[in-house]
């Protein structure tokens, strides 16, 4: 936390992650906007690894690049006509919207950092947290685990036939 | 020097930008885009409460975060194609059928 | 050991995840929408019946403190288990749904109800969260199950995009109570809220937010926007139990959100103590969702719309019930929620049923019904006036525990708007009576519904009438559950 190299990769990924979510509101391109979100997501799992989470940084990797996005991307090809690469997206009237963002960033911002009533920091030294999740999971957050699963089965199981080809009954 | 205000902002920064994303994005999958966003920002916040309070709780919760937006995703992608296969566009606008 | 009478404590909802993975190894071949229905009725009258002795242990948390176990949580999972069994009643002889996709239909509802049951105890905040998305993200695909019609997948979408994005709001706002308290348990939050002074703008923000994912799923306004094209586009089945079942379920969540994390324990006269000022936004939101449902209703043309912004008007009624912090208050609540649930299943169940006959479900296409099947209008006039709140039906029953438990808690303004608010009911409800009344020229041909639905609808309308009069067990049933319980106290 006090060094200058932890400093300057802290401010590397988070403007990383930052302007490539500026691409992803602001491009007019739905594909540049999803390659965007890739970037994004990468800094955001970079600020993981930073704060000590080294596991939740590779779920980062592995579950919402490597399966959401790659999700997304597949959304966005087969909805576009893409022989035509019809891929521009317009937006709407975009002054009412960035007041109101402005707004919520600045509201925000004075309550969490400004005012910053949080408890004094105690921070975890930085070690390992595999075993220590894999052991949270069994043990005090046992029936979440064990209820999400059936979460992702439902979903699963919805989402096929909601895209079945409808010819077919089987 | 980085302290959880740093953290923070960066949260608070990809908050709105989310909520800048939903008001604008007329493709139902840039929307979906800007709700990853706002999720993001949530797990962010709590991953960075984890660390500077000293408690592996929030990281837990992220995780959990991840997975359900994995599911929510799959389960809104498949909603969108439903919409394409009959709208022949999913452009929020024009999907807009449901009146009184 | 702890894990075996844990899971002692859960075991309906043991029972329900085992309905859900049969009906769901029985997919691998095309089966009967009766045969699916069926193994789900048995599953949930099974796990019906394991609840009952459960009910009688004394208060206590399971599985870490992730889950408790009350007479508030008992009468919810019970609730739950019971009106899931009727909407699948209902979804029985549905012309809407037919054909292929029995199995998964019953899936993903049987999911929707296991995520309602934990949320009945769910008492740390990713409990709140899971339990939200357990119910909200196979109620998406429900509401889009109907894959040929463009209205279903429309209503899909919206669904979808505003329960996402309100969940996501709350997300962010249940971490900074995180980061406040340092732990996610309910106990913890009201354990820092209690003692030290806390930073009651920050609270506030978080409550907001969090109210966001809360409103949406009680469809509460300003957060109510899904549900006119919700209710419209989906299955009718579904949309009657989506107005039954999840609301029922958000508000269970709420309370004890509020009750548990956020009030001390409870003084002399059970009156809990709210940290924080956030009764003062339930009863602008209870009055919101009044004003906005009830003025609205009044220029629908399609009935499964009208329904739904009576749903927003009755989710303001029973916040009211929230903002009291009494036991009188919760009290009222679960009786609504039992009345609302035998009202509105008669009202969709008749809609199902015209539906079924005529294709239709706009109001205007209601003419002439009078002279086709008189005992059907008969029904539909006692639900909508029981809706409306008039005596003796159990609707007027449930009405006046409101406003007794409003008046009670001095929150005169609010009940006052209540009542206003039922008598502009009153007049949309009686407009889609008189419509059935109306000659439509020639239509002779009598309604001809399946006996199932008959029979249904002669319990309901019973019930209507007879908890409307005989009130009392109901209301010994529900002044018992009225209590929460909290892990270290109160």
């Amino acid at each position: 936390m006090e060094s200058t190299s932890y400093a300057l990769v802290f401010y590397g990924f988070s403007a990383l992650a930052l302007a490539a979510a500026a691409v992803v509101v602001f491009a007019r391109n739905i594909l540049y906007s999803a390659f965007a979100l890739l970037a994004t997501l990468f800094g955001i799992a970079a600020l993981y690894a930073m704060l000590g989470a080294d596991f939740l940084a590779a779920a980062q990797l592995v579950i919402y690049i490597g399966g959401i996005l790659v999700l997304i991307l597949f959304g966005v090809l087969l909805t576009q006509r893409v022989a035509h690469l019809h891929l521009r997206v317009t937006t709407r009237q975009a002054l009412p919207a960035l007041v109101a963002a402005a707004l919520v960033a600045l509201v925000l911002w004075v309550a969490l950092v400004q005012r910053a009533p949080w408890p004094a920091p105690t921070p975890r030294p930085m070690e390992p947290t595999t075993a220590a999740l894999g052991e949270a999971l069994l043990g005090k957050f046992l029936l979440p685990f064990e209820v999400v699963s059936i979460a992702l089965l439902a979903a699963l199981v919805g989402a096929v036939y909601l895209t079945r080809a409808p010819e077919r009954d089987r | 020097m980085i302290g959880l205000g740093h953290f923070l902002t960066v949260s608070v920064l990809l908050f709105a930008l989310g909520v800048l994303a939903i008001l604008l994005k007329r493709n139902a999958i840039g929307v979906l885009m800007g709700i990853e966003l706002i999720l993001n920002a949530a797990g962010l916040n709590f991953v960075a409460f984890s660390h500077f309070l000293g408690n592996l709780e929030g990281q837990v919760i992220t995780l959990f975060i991840i997975i359900l937006a994995a599911a929510e995703a799959a389960v809104a992608l498949a909603i969108v194609f439903s919409i394409y296969h009959g709208f022949e566009t999913v452009n929020v606008d024009q999907v807009d059928q449901l009146r009184g | 050991m702890a894990l075996l009478s844990d899971l002692q404590l859960l075991a309906p909802e043991l029972i329900v995840a085992g309905s859900l993975l049969l009906v769901l190894i029985l997919t691998c071949k095309p089966r009967s929408w009766n045969l699916m229905a069926g193994i789900s009725l048995a599953g949930l009258g099974i796990a019906l019946v394991a609840l009952v002795p459960l009910s009688g242990r004394a208060p206590q948390s399971a599985f870490s403190a992730m889950v408790v176990h009350d007479p508030f949580a008992s009468f919810c999972r019970a609730f739950f288990l019971v009106a899931t069994m009727l909407a699948i009643l209902l979804a029985l002889r549905s012309r809407e749904l037919q054909g292929p996709g029995a199995g998964e239909f019953f899936t993903l509802l049987l999911a929707v109800l296991l995520g309602m049951m934990l949320l009945a105890g769910a008492n740390h905040l990713l409990m709140v969260y899971l339990g939200l998305e357990l119910v909200s993200v196979p109620s998406y695909l429900l509401a889009g199950f109907l894959k040929r019609d463009r209205r279903s997948s429309e209503a899909a979408l919206k669904y979808v995009i505003y329960g996402a994005l309100s969940t996501g709001v709350m997300l962010y706002g249940l971490s900074l109570l995180y980061g406040l308290t340092g732990s996610g348990g309910f106990e913890a939050l009201r354990g820092h809220f209690s003692g030290s002074s806390f930073d009651a703008g920050l609270v506030g923000l978080a409550v907001v937010m969090a109210m966001a994912g809360f409103g949406y799923k009680i469809s509460s306004a300003p957060f109510h926007f899904w549900a006119p094209d919700v209710y419209q586009g989906a299955p009718t089945a579904f949309t009657a139990f989506l107005s039954v079942g999840p609301k029922a379920a958000g508000f269970a969540v709420l309370v004890r959100f509020f009750f548990s994390g956020l009030a001390a324990a409870p003084g002399p006269e059970g009156m809990l103590l709210p940290l924080a000022r956030w009764p003062a936004l339930i009863a602008v939101l209870a009055a919101l969702s009044m004003f906005v449902g009830n003025i609205a209703a009044l220029v629908q043309h399609n009935m499964k719309r009208l329904l739904a912004y009576s749903s927003i008007a009755h989710a303001g009624y029973m916040l009211m019930a929230v903002c009291l912090l009494t036991p009188t208050g919760l009290q009222a609540m679960l009786f609504y929620f039992v009345a609302y649930a035998i009202m509105n299943l008669g009202v969709f169940l008749v809609v199902i049923m015209i539906a079924n006959a005529t294709g239709s479900e706009e109001i205007d296409s209601y003419r002439g019904l009078w002279s086709r099947a008189p005992t059907l209008v008969a029904a539909m006039g006692l639900f909508l006036l029981s809706l409306a709140g008039i005596p003796p039906l159990v609707g007027f029953v449930g009405k006046f525990y409101l406003f007794k438990a409003a008046v009670a808690g001095e929150l005169y303004w609010l009940a006052v708007v209540a009542v206003v608010n039922s008598a502009i009911s009153l007049y949309y409800y009686v407009y889609v009576l008189r419509v059935m009344f109306i000659d439509a020229g020639a239509q002779p041909a009598p309604l001809r519904p399946p006996l199932l639905h008959s029979a249904l609808l002669a319990v309901l309308v019973i019930l209507t009438v007879a908890l409307g009069i005989f009130y009392g067990p109901l209301d010994a049933l529900t002044r018992a559950s009225a209590h929460l319980w909290v892990p270290g106290g109160g």
